[in-house]
């Protein structure tokens, strides 16, 4: 664990250094053989966290996290509509307490599978992640193939650590998403991918855009039937 | 706090240091202590707010507001009233504190927990309440959140943190720590809005507040006229670790389970002046399972969906022992189905701590399905299965032939039969699980059930 924390740190560095977008992108083999496109999606609420770091630790930013947590839905939806001509349909209407549930325990079987994407995503090529049927419990729009999950960590720099972290070192601010796309009836994973970048998380538009639209550059263009 | 909690994280190893690892001598949980004079409530009326506790006091009532959002919220009316009573019960007449509002909810956790933010709002893990026996097991958890609010834990584990550098990078760590499981949603949750609460509330405070909540709430029952021995009847419930998760690591401060028992034995010693008989906590235990013997199934559901079979077997046969010609029966079915090949029990060689940690590193690599497939190579698992699925089925056969029989019982067995490829039987068990309940909230997921079997069967 500690030497990942340790690599993840690299990583951040090497990309804020960089200041690229790191991307990467895995496509389940229908998507890549186009036996499956991707026309409509559903995108379930985002879970984005920044925490603001200061020198005397992290400090919880609920309100903030909210906020960028619609942007980047928002914003992955306007990406995939148009740069890859995917139509967003509505979610699900809140409706009683046990369709609360349902959505509730999927996002958190997506929290679940996760890790072990996360552990070897390239994997997600050879078709290995599945949520299963249980994806046709949520009920959602019936013209729907696909469900996006995603997920965000983020950290936002105080002056005083900023100022400590260019001397000192550490790691810079940044946002790291990690979206996933499975299918709405079979429940397989048929996108991966993670942009992350540098700066501050909380007053990313632009440079969110830039990163979500080469985190889906692999995703086919829908073409007109 | 009364955490249980799994982790490979070196630093999360440092937030186990409040864990409960342990419980309590068998002879005390055969005493039972007279009404005693109230001691006075455990209040710290030296505490005054400052600018940095109402920061935590805000991020509380956010977080409130989170686990509604989220679903986290159990929203079973009675199974929170029920709470209610039994925290007012305990909380002395007239007691007001400030920026203290009491709220008493059960949160849809598998994993059994139970924190209190400094505002007055006490969560017990569905996890939790289908784990303890009785009311006054209920009692004495509920007793130690309390005295966390009363005595301002969190501001003051809060203070003290702030000039903790260590702390701070637990918690920084914590935050990037996604365990599996609806548990991980509550962490994440917390995570995200209050990091500093994160550490106190779900993995506990020094030990010193430890100490300090495990005292003073044994002498909040005994004002409530409870069997303050439950207190350690219920941190040996605590101590069952059904799944390997329980692993020690290097760095453990929180109190270990001989220094517990010592002080709760000694502190219980000097009150108990009698046996509780035993048909009175026979009474008091039917009397908990009625109250919540629905937020036990719904956890049954949760701990399935988590695959945590093990746990679920266990609690289901005790729900099917308190109460058997019912829909309890489904659900140790549903409990055998998800064991699989799964072995009932732990052996003591995979509860060592190794083993526990090597089993956390494969399970952070495999799916489930990868786990059972891996174990239905092995003759021990192929054995396993086919006891299970035995099982399985005559529980699905006998909740069909309960009193109210329950059409869910249909779909458990064609998810059986279809797992042992018997596809006729299969979608014919589907097609009368659909027949009964026509509007299922699955029907989509079944109809292509039927479908795709048939296609197979052509």
């Amino acid at each position: 664990m500690k030497a990942r924390s340790i690599l993840f740190a690299l990583v951040v560095l090497f990309t804020v250094s960089g200041s690229h977008q790191v991307r990467a992108q895995f496509l389940h083999p229908k998507i890549k053989a186009k036996e499956t496109t991707i026309r409509r999606v559903v995108v379930l609420p985002a879970k984005v966290n920044v925490v603001r770091d200061s020198m005397k630790g992290p400090e919880g930013m609920a309100a903030e996290s909210d906020e960028l947590s619609t942007r980047v839905a928002a914003m992955v939806a306007e990406v995939l509509a148009t740069k890859k001509k995917v139509t967003t349909l509505p979610a699900t209407a809140e409706g009683d307490a046990q369709q609360k549930y349902n959505v509730a325990d999927f996002q958190t079987k997506f929290d679940d599978l996760l890790p072990k994407i996360m552990k070897k995503r390239s994997d997600v090529k050879k078709g290995r992640f599945s949520m299963g049927d249980e994806v046709l419990n949520l009920n959602l729009d019936k013209g729907a193939d696909a469900v996006v999950f995603i997920r965000g960590e983020g950290k936002k720099l105080t002056g005083g650590k900023t100022a400590f972290t260019m001397l000192v070192g550490g790691v810079p601010a940044y946002l790291r998403l990690q979206i996933g796309i499975v299918d709405a009836r079979s429940g397989e994973v048929l996108l991966y991918t993670d942009p992350i970048f540098p700066g501050d998380p909380t007053t990313a538009v632009d440079r969110l855009r830039k990163a979500l639209e080469k985190g889906f550059k692999k995703l086919p263009e829908v073409t007109a039937q | 706090m009364f955490p249980r909690k799994r982790t490979n994280l070196i630093v999360a190893a440092l937030c186990f240091c409040i864990v409960f690892t342990s419980l309590g001598p068998a002879a005390l949980a055969q005493k039972k202590t007279a009404p005693v004079e109230a001691t006075p409530p455990p209040v710290n009326e030296a505490f005054k707010f400052g600018e940095v506790d109402l920061e935590v006091f805000e991020q509380s009532d956010l977080l409130d507001l989170r686990f509604e959002r989220d679903g986290l919220v159990l929203a079973d009316e009675s199974a929170n009233a029920y709470l209610r009573r039994v925290g007012l019960s305990l909380i002395p007449r007239g007691l007001e504190l400030e920026r203290v509002s009491w709220k008493f909810r059960a949160l849809r956790d598998p994993q059994p927990n139970a924190f209190a933010l400094p505002n007055g709002s006490i969560y017990v893990t569905t996890g939790l309440m289908t784990l303890i026996e009785n009311e006054s097991q209920l009692a004495a958890i509920i007793a130690h959140e309390l005295t966390h609010v009363m005595r301002r834990h969190t501001y003051m584990h809060n203070r003290s943190n702030r000039k903790k550098f260590l702390t701070m990078n637990v918690m920084s760590a914590v935050g990037a720590y996604a365990p599996g499981g609806i548990v991980g949603a509550v962490i994440t949750v917390v995570t995200t809005v209050a990091p500093f609460i994160m550490v106190a509330t779900i993995y506990g405070y020094s030990r010193d507040l430890e100490r300090e909540a495990d005292l003073k709430g044994i002498d909040m029952m005994i004002s409530a006229e409870y069997s303050p021995e439950e207190m350690v009847t219920v941190m040996k419930l605590l101590d069952k670790d059904f799944e390997g998760e329980n692993i020690r690591l290097f760095y453990n401060d929180h109190p270990s389970l001989d220094e517990r028992i010592k002080y709760l034995s000694s502190y219980l010693g000097a009150r108990a002046d009698r046996v509780t008989h035993q048909m009175e906590l026979n009474r008091e235990r039917a009397a908990y399972f009625r109250n919540v013997e629905s937020v036990m199934r719904h956890d049954l559901q949760l701990a399935i969906n988590a695959g945590r079979a093990r746990s679920a077997v266990y609690l289901a046969q005790r729900l099917v022992d308190f109460h058997p010609d019912s829909e309890n029966l489904f659900w140790l079915a549903e409990s055998y189905r998800t064991l699989g090949p799964r072995a009932p029990q732990l052996t003591e060689k995979q509860l060592t701590n190794s083993a526990k940690k090597d089993a956390s590193k494969k399970h952070e690599k495999r799916t489930l399905e990868e786990e059972e497939r891996e174990l239905l190579a092995t003759p021990a698992g192929k054995e396993n299965w086919q006891r299970h699925q035995q099982l399985a089925e005559e529980f699905y056969r006998r909740a069909l032939n309960a009193e109210n029989p329950v059409p869910l019982a249909h779909r458990g067995l064609g998810m059986l039969y279809e797992k042992l490829e018997r596809g006729s039987d299969a979608a014919a068990e589907y097609e009368k699980y659909l027949e009964l309940s026509p509007s299922a909230n699955d029907r989509e997921r079944i109809q292509r059930r039927i479908q795709a079997l048939k296609e197979k069967l052509k």
